[in-house]
């Protein structure tokens, strides 16, 4: 997880089928980004109490504690996802991106935040420039042209 | 399909600089039961950097040792013959798999950050399916796409066609292998057929993405076909193609692998591949 504040641009490489959520307050100009590899942190609680951002349940909550704790307010909230990729075929096993996914959305749900965007799904893996003075996020995946989310 | 390409192809596979000859002259003796540690010393007395690798990769916490490493002998006895034969692999790749790749869009470093994490994930499924494992899977996991080295320049040449081969459901190797004749599983197995690599190896190569249509399927072939998908998955070396391959669930039945297990290999590879990988980012 990074948070940033005016001027930053929060950068994540190559997400695959991990979930990128980032939350912004453009009142305060200040804004953060999860990259969170897998949906359930009970699958490792060792990993999960060293690394709790390795996981949707645990890594969503916390970095909406820390936009609150710089001062954002949930009424102003911007939130975009990006990411949760699959490879090709039907296999379940390997859709940890879509499981991903139902487990954002059931969180969100649960405490009333809607997404604004979502770049998610498919084949690619996503690049994403978050520029925290504006809150524009800029998505690119291999040869596809860059566009803003 | 373009025959024309599988020429050049062929005799780039032929010019591919091959390794170091310290290192297969330690591979050799690390294979042969009648070698002692004295001959690999002597060989490496004279190969500064691959020493100093193997120690950095000796002390590393991936391997285990309690002790402090400071001599080629000391390594030998701490960690034996087949570890030791994993850290001359990897010492000496590094330097072929460090390059840029041009047509999969992988910048230096990445893959060979992809080729160790394939090789950690690897081997972490051994240990979760406690499965019997050849020693050979951690080399053939570290060279699984060699190939792309040869074939990039020929992938970026006709990307467009690829792509469009690609389409909905094709995995990119497919793609490959009707624009260009051939895809880098197959030429990654023909380089290493050609360094005179074990039979094994060389099918674990060349059946990464296929591992139903090899004659003999086997757990090294299924074992790096998913740990590859998975380093992919979570973020690993996944280039301009992403994640257009396709798992085979064939492999996993195989191997006997719940979903939850690939997730729990997950989250254990990454912070592995960075410590192994990291040892090497002094020397770009």
């Amino acid at each position: 997880m990074k948070m940033g504040r005016e001027g930053d641009v929060v950068v994540t490489h190559a997400l695959g089928s991990c979930l990128g959520l980032m939350i912004y307050d453009p009142s305060i100009k200040v804004g953060g980004m999860l990259h969170a590899m897998l949906p359930m942190a009970k699958i490792n609680p060792q990993k999960a109490e060293a690394n709790p951002y390795m996981f949707v349940d645990t890594g969503v909550v916390r970095l909406f504690k820390e936009i609150y704790r710089l001062g954002g307010k949930k009424s102003r909230l911007v939130v975009k996802a990006a990411g949760c990729a699959s490879p090709i075929g039907k296999d379940e096993m390997f859709k940890i991106g879509k499981r991903n996914y139902t487990v954002l959305k059931k969180l969100l749900w649960k405490n009333n935040v809607l997404l604004d965007a979502e770049a998610v799904g498919g084949t690619v893996s996503r690049t994403v420039h978050f520029h925290i003075s504006t809150g524009q996020i800029l998505i690119k995946s291999g040869q596809h042209q860059e566009f803003s989310l | 399909m373009t025959p024309g390409y599988v020429d050049d192809i062929i005799s780039d596979i032929k010019s591919f600089p091959s390794m170091s000859d310290a290192a297969l002259k330690v591979l050799k003796l690390v294979d042969d039961p009648k070698s002692t540690a004295s001959e690999i010393e002597e060989i490496l007395r004279y190969e500064p950097s691959i020493t100093a690798n193997i120690l950095k990769l000796t002390n590393s916490a991936y391997f285990g040792v309690p002790t402090k490493v400071a001599s080629i002998r000391q390594a030998i006895v701490l960690l034996g013959w087949e570890k030791l034969g994993k850290l001359v692999m990897t010492t000496c790749v590094n330097a072929v798999l460090d390059k840029p790749v041009r047509g999969y869009d992988l910048s230096p470093g990445e893959l060979w950050q992809h080729s160790i994490a394939v090789s950690v994930a690897a081997e972490l499924l051994v240990k979760e399916l406690n499965i019997d494992a050849d020693n050979e899977i951690f080399t053939a996991a570290l060279l699984h796409d060699l190939g792309k080295l040869v074939l990039g320049d020929y992938v970026k040449e006709d990307f467009s066609a690829i792509r469009t081969a690609a389409g909905e459901g094709t995995p990119f190797q497919a793609a490959e292998r009707r624009v260009l004749g051939t895809d880098h599983a197959e030429v990654g197995g023909r380089l290493l057929e050609l360094w005179s690599f074990p039979e094994s190896l060389v099918r674990a190569v060349r059946w990464h993405h296929e591992p139903d249509s090899a004659e003999e399927p086997g757990a090294i072939i299924d074992l790096i076909h998913v740990a590859d998908v998975l380093c992919l998955m979570i973020g690993l070396g996944a280039g301009t193609e992403g994640l257009q391959y396709k798992p085979s669930p064939a492999a996993t039945k195989r191997l006997g692998l719940k979903p939850r297990q690939l997730e729990l290999v997950a989250s254990q590879t990454l912070q592995w591949a960075n410590e192994l990988g990291g040892i090497f980012q002094g020397n770009r």
